[in-house]
């Protein structure tokens, strides 16, 4: 780390004591971004990274609140209204009582360059309080949403800052908010994405993370003059990311043969075709069975128990062309890595959060196969908030089929940025260092554009 | 009841010859279907008798002649009282010239308890015995269950000798009848000891002392027209008490007899019947008039006029009776009090003091009166069915007892806490409490031990069953053994009358009492008790009261035994057979819901704390619960804290138990069906909330589109069924009336008809075990590294010596997943250990607990008593 970006660091732990997770998060994206200002002595010039670690505005609250005993509990709420340079604010509310200031800090500073990689017109924000849903009744959590929103409504707004939901803030939460402001406001506007899809949500949703890997993944292998068509993948998971990662695999043409949940995986040399995937999302959604049932099932599939005493998930060791880790973080490791390379695996885009250790990343990446990592590969689950933001501005609801085309060009947009930011940089094909660029340049741009503000 | 009777060899002997006085008394007794009829011991001197009752203490009574050849009657009763013995001694004369030497032998003064007369009627005996029985219980019986009382004022011995036995002989012939409709042997003898009592009262003093102390509970006065008053005797004696009672009670019925015809005037004048000494039929004329106006006889509807309408024997025909009789009669009986007096003459206390404060004037008219008094008379009656456990005769056709023995013998810990928790809930009005909720122990027929022991005996198996170790061994041979023919035949007669599917539970001596919880050791099994082109439900149910008796020897049960401070061959076997709460869904049968709640939490969330208790239901049959399957805990205090969201998809219900009900599987146990099935059945709504998985949103009821989870929202939240309620106001109840913490095991059905009655039963209910020292301990300062794990929650603590094993679930490694495989390995460990009898520490992940539905290790054969200590390890989640 240079010079620079060292007294940088010292000034940003200095100005927000007590914050680590914050300090953690400006730190690797300085370290990212030290090649990226190394070139463009502007960007130095203007202050940007400067302005860009502190806040615009943060607002931090009372949410006091009566709970079912007739007790006042009192918790408290924030908002980091991070970067508006390319949009209104944008992220989630959290309700955990591990929520803090540093820990909504570092999100909202990801957040940032998460929006602004999907191409779409959002800034960054974060969001939430302190205060645990768990164990509350439905009354408790309106009560306490209702606080929350008397006092964030004057914050926030279609045009100014639109939050979702995060952990402890799902469709419930995100009712009584809506309804709260919409009652304060007098007025019906889109100012959060999650809603219900009767009053303003958008369809694709829980479809949205899987089908946008297998998206950026067909636009790899188009660099490559090559398709999805009759490749053999390996999925792990079996949620949502997988479920709808292998439904989008068939529609391209791709072979998914593996799916995993939490006690082992099957692998179905034969391929999970439309039947099988509907018996899986049938075992998972309603039944909430164990993959194991696949082998039953299917008596040709093989299943696998988890055995922790292994170094290696054999999940990864099977002969195929693409990997699309779609289950948890860190079920990749240097091991399972080498395997995927030895199986003839040449693209690996990650569906879940960091599912790769950093020994397995840099397996991939010296390695030179197609790697998407999660930063632009799942960027499908924030472009549809951006899409949801969209249809709520136009007073209209796509079709299914309509957002996702707009999906698919968002996918297509992120992986341009990132494949033209690489080769830019001077790492061609280094899709890692194109999503850290590329997210950063464009907010770096717009600030520039616009001003000292 | 022993009497010694002391007489000389000639007195007894004529005694004797009379009645045959020992068969007499044997017989009078063993018509009140007694178990210790009185005995009979003849001595001849004082000495003797000193002698027999200071040695003996058997004795209750002593009956004596006026003259023995070393003392007299007055002379043993002094002796006896000097000697510190507590019997009564009672003079019988032989002949009114012996009397004429004893005049105020035991007036003031006197230590005897009685002087009476012989006249050639050996039943003067039991007028003995009764009479001084009374004068000993009355005080005590009047104050503490409100006996009634008749006076009975005579001076005269001989008179009262000739017809206090007659009184006594109809009280007992009354008694008789009453016990009768006792549903037990005990509430039999509740009655017996009920019967009314007689004061026997020979001066106006005595009768104006007596009726003061006793005028709440007279039941009738029956008195002489002259005797002493002030010490002289005064004509006018009788006449002036009858004014006394009459003013005070203008209901009480008085007889007045005499030697003179003349003062039957008297008696009508102050509206007392009339007896007349002399009369050769005076005895029978003293039944007649008893039997009338004391409520002795059946109760007798007149009309105004007197006109004979209707009679009723026993309180189901009165009830019956005063359905179709003239309201005028209902209203003449009512006003004149006569219901409230026969019913306590027939020791109906509750009911007549029910019924006596009100007036035909409260009501506004006949036909209220009527209903009111159908209505408590068929409450009362239910109350009375319910609150015991009847012994169950095949012939007894009264519906309203839901709660049977077969056979004899104990009836094992969970049926006595069922019947104590039926009792409760009367008690306390529970089961009447929540409106539209039938809460309740379900229709019960408890085996008793002793057909266990018949049927090990008959077939010889007790000693095969105690060493064999195949379990499947023992249930072939078990199964294809006699039963008992008699037990067979009350079953068979059980199961006409309910035709209703079955459980059968083990009910084992030591099961469920306060310290040693065997739950999961005995099996349930259950039967649709239908379909006999199918099976024999007789020969099902003997075979599966067959199957729970060899799984009292099962290697599982020997195993568990061997960790308590049980014997084996103590455990003795009464099982259940109970009405399962639910409704038939096509082929299947099941409770809407099943559950389990303890008043005490060991693992609140907050802000609960423990003594809020916990809950756990599912739909369907409880097996789920039992064995730990997923269900829906929560705090009974807060309902409303459910999980939301996602988190309820997480081990939330994805099927349920029911009884295949056209199944010809002889295995009697429930079977697992999907969700979808419930949904088709139409009973998934009510407990039911979707998830969709579009809007991230969990949306109470089936509304909706989307994944169908049991959450319990619709019951819990909308308050479909008040469950929290019903299981709070139940576990403050049962914590109270047990002493200590309870766990409950219930099923609910809403029914299958809409706007049918909800119904509440349970299941069992057993004494949670909760060892639990109360000192405080005060540890000091510990260095770190001499501890091998702490802990700021534990269930107690203690010390032992001679630990020299550890046995621990690495927390790091541990699965979820694999906990059965995991418990398996336990148990071998844990049978190796016991086996040579050495304390170990055991440390696990989760919640210990005989097949517990709480989270952690479904092993019932392992206990801290097996464990010196044993630890639960909880898995800290890292916040996401």
């Amino acid at each position: 780390m240079n010079e620079y970006m060292s007294s940088l660091m010292a000034e940003v732990q200095m100005r927000n004591p007590g914050e680590p997770e914050f300090h953690q998060a400006v730190h690797e994206v300085a370290e990212s971004l030290e090649p990226v200002l190394d070139r463009h002595p502007e960007y130095r010039h203007a202050k940007i990274l400067e302005r860009m670690v502190e806040p615009e505005r943060v607002v931090l609250f009372r949410v006091p609140w009566v709970d079912d005993r007739g007790e006042v509990q009192v918790n408290r709420g924030f908002r980091i209204e991070m970067n508006s340079a390319i949009g209104p604010y944008k992220g989630g509310l959290r309700f955990h009582p591990s929520v803090n200031l540093s820990i909504l800090k570092f999100l909202a500073f990801e957040q940032v360059f998460k929006n602004s990689l999907t191409t779409l017109p959002m800034g960054g924000g974060k969001g939430g309080s302190d205060f645990d849903p768990k164990g509350k009744s439905d009354n408790e959590v309106m009560r306490f949403c209702q606080s929350f929103m008397s006092e964030l409504y004057r914050h926030i707004g279609a045009n100014t800052d639109v939050p979702a939901g995060d952990i402890g803030v799902g469709g419930r939460e995100i009712g009584f908010l809506f309804g709260q402001y919409k009652r304060l406001r007098n007025e019906f506007t889109g100012v959060l994405t999650g809603k219900g899809l009767g009053w303003g949500g958008s369809l694709i949703r829980p479809e949205a993370t899987g089908y946008g890997s297998v998206y950026f993944a067909a636009e790899m292998l188009a660099t490559r003059g090559d398709s999805l068509a009759g490749k053999t993948c390996l999925v792990s998971g079996s949620g949502n990311v997988a479920q709808y990662t292998v439904e989008k695999l068939l529609e391209l043409g791709a072979k998914p043969v593996t799916l995993s949940d939490s006690s082992g995986y099957i692998y179905d040399e034969e391929g999970i075709d439309r039947d099988k995937l509907a018996f899986v999302m049938e075992l998972k959604n309603s039944r909430r069975g164990r993959i194991q049932d696949y082998a039953d099932r299917y008596s040709r599939a093989s299943y696998v128990a988890v055995d922790r005493s292994r170094d290696h998930n054999p999940l990864w060791d099977h002969p195929a062309q693409c990997a699309f880790p779609s289950a948890t973080q860190n079920e990749i490791n240097a091991v399972d890595a080498r395997n995927l390379l030895g199986n003839g695996v040449t693209l690996v885009a990650e569906g879940a959060n960091m599912p790769s250790t950093e020994e397995a990343v840099a397996v991939f990446v010296d390695a030179g196969i197609l790697y998407a990592p999660g930063k632009a590969a799942n960027a499908g689950g924030v472009a549809t908030s951006g899409l949801e933001m969209a249809q709520n501005s136009m007073r209209y609801a796509w079709t299914r089929d309509e957002v996702d085309e707009r999906l698919r060009l968002i996918m297509k947009g992120i992986h341009r940025a990132c494949v033209e930011t690489a080769e830019r940089f001077g790492t061609p094909g280094n899709y890692v260092n194109g999503a850290n660029i590329a997210g950063f340049l464009k907010v770096a741009d717009a600030m520039l554009d616009q001003g000292v503000v | 009841m022993d009497v010694l009777l002391v007489s000389s060899p000639y007195d007894a002997f004529v005694l004797e010859e009379a009645g045959e006085l020992s068969e007499r008394l044997l017989g009078e007794f063993r018509n009140l279907d007694l178990h210790y009829p009185p005995g009979l011991t003849v001595v001849s001197t004082g000495a003797e008798a000193l002698e027999l009752v200071s040695r003996d203490r058997r004795f209750n009574l002593v009956i004596t002649a006026p003259y023995l050849v070393d003392m007299s009657a007055e002379e043993l009763a002094r002796e006896v009282d000097a000697a510190g013995l507590d019997v009564p001694v009672a003079l019988l004369a032989r002949n009114p010239r012996e009397l004429a030497d004893l005049t105020a032998s035991d007036g003031e003064g006197s230590h005897l308890d009685g002087t009476f007369l012989w006249q050639g009627d050996a039943r003067i005996l039991v007028g003995i015995i009764k009479s001084v029985e009374d004068r000993r219980n009355v005080a005590h019986d009047t104050r503490e269950v409100g006996v009634q009382v008749i006076l009975v004022v005579e001076d005269n011995i001989r008179a009262y000798s000739s017809f206090l036995p007659v009184i006594y002989a109809q009280l007992l012939e009354h008694s008789q009848r009453v016990i009768e409709e006792g549903f037990n042997i005990s509430q039999k003898i509740l009655r017996m000891r009920a019967r009314p009592k007689i004061i026997l009262c020979r001066t106006y003093e005595e009768a104006q002392t007596a009726f003061e102390i006793y005028q709440d509970y007279v039941l009738g006065v029956i008195s002489d027209v002259e005797f002493p008053r002030g010490g002289v005797s005064d004509p006018h004696a009788g006449a002036d008490f009858s004014r006394t009672v009459r003013s005070l009670y203008p209901d009480i019925p008085i007889i007045l007899h005499s030697s003179r015809p003349e003062n039957e005037a008297l008696a009508r004048s102050v509206d007392a019947s009339f007896l007349l000494k002399g009369s050769p039929t005076l005895l029978k004329d003293l039944r007649r008039v008893m039997l009338q106006d004391f409520g002795f006889g059946d109760f007798v509807f007149r009309l105004p006029d007197g006109t004979e309408v209707a009679r009723a024997a026993d309180l189901k025909s009165l009830a019956e009776v005063a359905r179709s009789v003239p309201a005028e009669s209902i209203l003449y009986h009512g006003s004149q009090n006569h219901f409230s007096r026969w019913l306590k003459a027939r020791t109906e206390f509750d009911l007549a003091d029910a019924l006596r404060p009100r007036k035909a004037s409260d009501y506004p008219d006949a036909e209220a009166l009527r209903r009111d008094l159908i209505e408590e008379i068929d409450a009362y009656r239910r109350d009375l069915a319910q609150a015991v456990v009847a012994d169950f005769s095949p012939g007894s056709a009264d519906r309203s007892v839901d709660f049977y023995r077969l056979g004899g013998g104990s009836l094992g810990g969970k049926a006595r806490g069922l019947a104590f928790v039926r009792q409760l809930l009367l008690e306390t009005g529970l089961d009447r409490h929540f409106p539209g909720i039938e809460l309740g122990v379900p229709e019960t027929a408890v085996v008793g031990t002793e057909v266990f022991d018949r049927f090990l005996e008959e077939n010889d198996l007790h000693d095969f069953a105690i060493q064999c170790q195949d379990r499947d061994e023992i249930e072939a041979r078990f199964l294809e053994a006699d039963f008992p023919e008699e037990a067979a035949r009350d079953v068979a007669a059980f199961l006409e009358r309910s035709p209703w599917p079955l459980a059968v539970r083990s009910s084992s001596l030591l099961e469920d009492s306060a310290q040693q919880p065997f739950t999961g050791v005995y099996e349930t099994y259950l039967l649709p008790n239908e379909g006999r082109l199918l099976a024999d439900p007789v020969e099902q149910t003997l075979a599966a009261i067959r199957k729970v008796y060899a799984s009292a020897f099962s290697p599982q049960a020997k195993a568990y035994l061997k960790a308590t401070p049980y014997r084996l061959e103590e455990e003795k076997m009464a099982v259940i057979l109970q009405r399962l709460v639910g409704s038939r869904h096509g082929d299947r049968f099941y409770p809407s819901f099943s559950g389990i709640a303890r008043s005490h939490n060991f693992y609140p969330a907050p802000p609960a704390v423990p003594a809020d208790g916990v809950a756990a239901v599912a739909l369907g049959l409880g097996r789920a619960i039992a064995e730990g399957g997923e269900c829906v805990r929560f705090s009974p205090r807060y309902p409303h804290h459910l999980p939301a969201g996602k988190d309820a998809l997480q081990g939330s219900q994805r099927g349920f138990w029911a009884l295949r009900m056209d199944s010809a599987s002889a295995s009697f146990r429930e079977e697992w069906f999907e969700l979808e099935a419930a949904e088709a059945d139409g009973t998934l709504g009510a407990v039911a909330s979707t998830y969709s998985q579009a809007d991230d949103t969990l949306h109470d009821g089936l509304a909706r589109e989307g994944v169908r989870l049991v959450t319990f929202a619709p019951v819990l939240k909308q308050n479909l069924f008040p469950l929290a309620e019903v299981l709070r106001e139940l576990l403050e109840e049962l914590k109270h009336g047990v002493g200590g913490e309870v766990e409950i095991e219930f099923a609910v059905d809403l029914g299958a008809v809409p706007d049918g009655p909800h119904r509440f039963g349970f299941v069992q209910m057993r004494p949670l075990a909760l060892a639990r020292q109360s000192e405080e301990l005060e540890l000091g300062d510990l260095p770190e590294e001499a501890l091998l794990c702490r802990s700021t929650k534990v269930l107690g603590h203690g010390r032992t010596e001679g630990i020299r094993d550890l046995v621990v679930v690495d927390f790091q490694r541990f699965d979820r997943a694999k906990s059965q495989e995991a418990a398996i390995e336990i148990g071998r460990l844990n049978s190796k250990l016991v086996e040579r009898g050495a304390p170990y520490v055991l440390i696990g992940v989760g919640r210990w607990g005989p097949r517990s539905w709480l989270p952690g290790f479904p092993w019932p054969g392992i206990r801290s008593e097996t464990a010196a200590l044993v630890g639960e390890v909880r898995s800290a989640r890292p916040p996401g």
